[in-house]
């Protein structure tokens, strides 16, 4: 008896007809979002958002999930899809650069000073997994930067993902941790937010999945992610400006950076 | 058009719904199996149904992703079959859900068919009642409870599933995105209003079905201690 109703109703209840089904790394979920309200005003494309960890996505990918293009937080995934030839050729492209931020949710005075507040080192220390995720690899090239990883090493609670990093700092479960400053910026919340040049950039790219349907869809909202428009408010949730990689980024506070290279040294 | 957290409702009680009918089609042969076997490989047989209580979903989930992909046998063959792709579609998650909950089902049944005599059944062949008959007149009627109890537990273990459909299912608004997966995703983007409302409905709902399960199965408990 069920199984009759079941197929019936199925039919029915689909709400949307061939959305442009977009995989999106959980950390730019919020952001998209928002980006979506004026891609859809604009070209009056339905989308669908599947939000994931970027390294459950690939596997999806892989194994023929049925998603028209995917927004990654990294780009070792989106080169593996290219090098297996399942993306759209020249559709691997850089649509924003991440940014490492210190959150504590205990001692908020002493964040003036990354690198003194950094040296008393904490009974557990949050950040992401550097062996899997991208925010967690520049976690720990940020403290190796600073010359702190031996000592920070035993201390690390390490998250999954960025996502599970926030959520042990904001619930206080863990008192301080390195999070990415876009889930500041998106939560209202201050931080401080670590120089660019104390790690490899964190390049977020995006790649358009081969022989789907919604290919030019696809291709819409990549152009449209990568406008100028778009993407000045993309740095304007917490990322670092896509252009200007290659030149040294401003430090937001000059006495901070500079305490933060001497300390390298030794 | 019905809002997403209500359209994942819908996914999962059909889901959980067939998940249940196909269980008890499959468990009571199996368990009547279990329940009469005599053999050493009866153990081999109750562990491969156990494993599902201790495997990682995640893990069982990995294996089914790769088992149902288009690149390999089984998913190949059931696309022959039916014409369509079977990971991350809506058969995909009832066929996790089966392989995930099937202890659940087959455990309480295999125990009421051991503790059920012989004799009835016998006095019920005497009397020239097939084997059919007697499983719809003797059998069904004194393990009425345990059926129960099987059915609501492999539903609320399906509607409780995770790993397994975040694996396979590919989190498909409409077709494989489950409220469990749904809170998950309600929890990641830290809109912890729209989570705690879903999970305090999955919450009272898991309650209310197990506290029935328990209700109806109360005055056959008291009796049994008292006797």
């Amino acid at each position: 008896m069920s199984i009759s109703f079941m197929s019936v109703s199925f039919a029915s209840n689909n709400p949307i007809d061939n959305p442009l089904r977009i995989a999106v790394s959980s950390n730019f979920t919020p952001v998209l979002k928002k980006l979506l309200l004026e891609f859809h005003q604009q070209t009056n494309i339905n989308t669908q958002i599947i939000s994931g960890a970027t390294g459950a996505l690939f596997l999806q990918i892989k194994h023929g999930a049925p998603f028209d293009i995917f927004i990654a937080a990294d780009s070792v995934r989106p080169k593996l899809l290219e090098q297996q030839k399942l993306i759209l050729i020249n559709s691997r492209k850089t649509y924003a650069i991440g940014q490492l931020a210190l959150l504590s949710m205990h001692n908020k005075a002493q964040l003036s000073d990354l690198a003194l507040t950094l040296q008393k080192i904490p009974k557990y220390f949050a950040i992401a997994n550097p062996e899997i995720a991208p925010y967690g690899k520049a976690a720990k090239q940020t403290l190796q930067h600073l010359g702190l990883w031996q000592q920070y090493q035993k201390r690390l609670i390490t998250g999954i993902n960025i996502n599970q990093t926030f959520a042990q700092v904001r619930s206080q479960a863990v008192s301080s941790g390195l999070v990415a400053n876009s889930q500041l910026i998106m939560n209202k919340l201050d931080g401080v937010v670590i120089p660019s040049s104390y790690h490899q950039p964190i390049k977020q790219q995006l790649v358009i999945i081969k022989n789907r349907a919604n290919i030019d869809h696809a291709k819409r909202l990549s152009q449209f992610l990568l406008s100028p428009k778009i993407q000045q408010k993309i740095v304007s949730y917490g990322y670092a400006n896509n252009v200007l990689t290659e030149l040294p980024i401003q430090p937001l506070i000059r006495p901070l950076i500079q305490q933060g290279k001497t300390n390298a040294k030794p | 058009m019905p809002s997403p957290d209500l359209l994942a409702l819908v996914v999962t009680l059909k889901m959980a719904a067939l998940t249940t009918v196909i269980l008890l089609l499959i468990s009571t042969p199996l368990a009547w199996f279990l329940a009469k076997m005599t053999s050493r490989f009866k153990v081999i047989i109750e562990a491969i149904v156990a494993l599902p209580l201790v495997l990682p979903p995640t893990v069982l989930g990995f294996y089914l992703l790769i088992a149902f992909s288009p690149q390999h046998l089984p998913g190949q063959m059931w696309q022959q079959a039916t014409g369509q792709q079977l990971a991350f579609s809506f058969s995909a998650i009832v066929i996790g859900s089966v392989l995930y909950s099937l202890p659940f089902v087959v455990q309480p049944l295999q125990k009421a068919f051991e503790q059920l005599g012989g004799s009835l059944l016998e006095a019920g062949a005497m009397l020239g009642a097939g084997p059919i008959d007697r499983f719809f007149t003797i059998v069904l009627p004194l393990t009425k409870a345990s059926f129960i109890t099987a059915a609501s537990l492999g539903f609320a273990h399906t509607v409780g599933e995770f790993g397994v459909i975040l694996m396979i299912g590919g989190n498909i608004p409409g077709e494989t995105r489950v409220l469990s997966i749904a809170l998950f995703d309600h929890v990641e983007a830290f809109d912890y209003a729209k989570a705690h409302v879903l999970a305090i409905s999955l919450l009272i709902g898991s309650m209310i079905l197990l506290a029935s399960v328990y209700l109806l199965n109360l005055p056959r408990r008291i009796t049994t201690n008292l006797g």
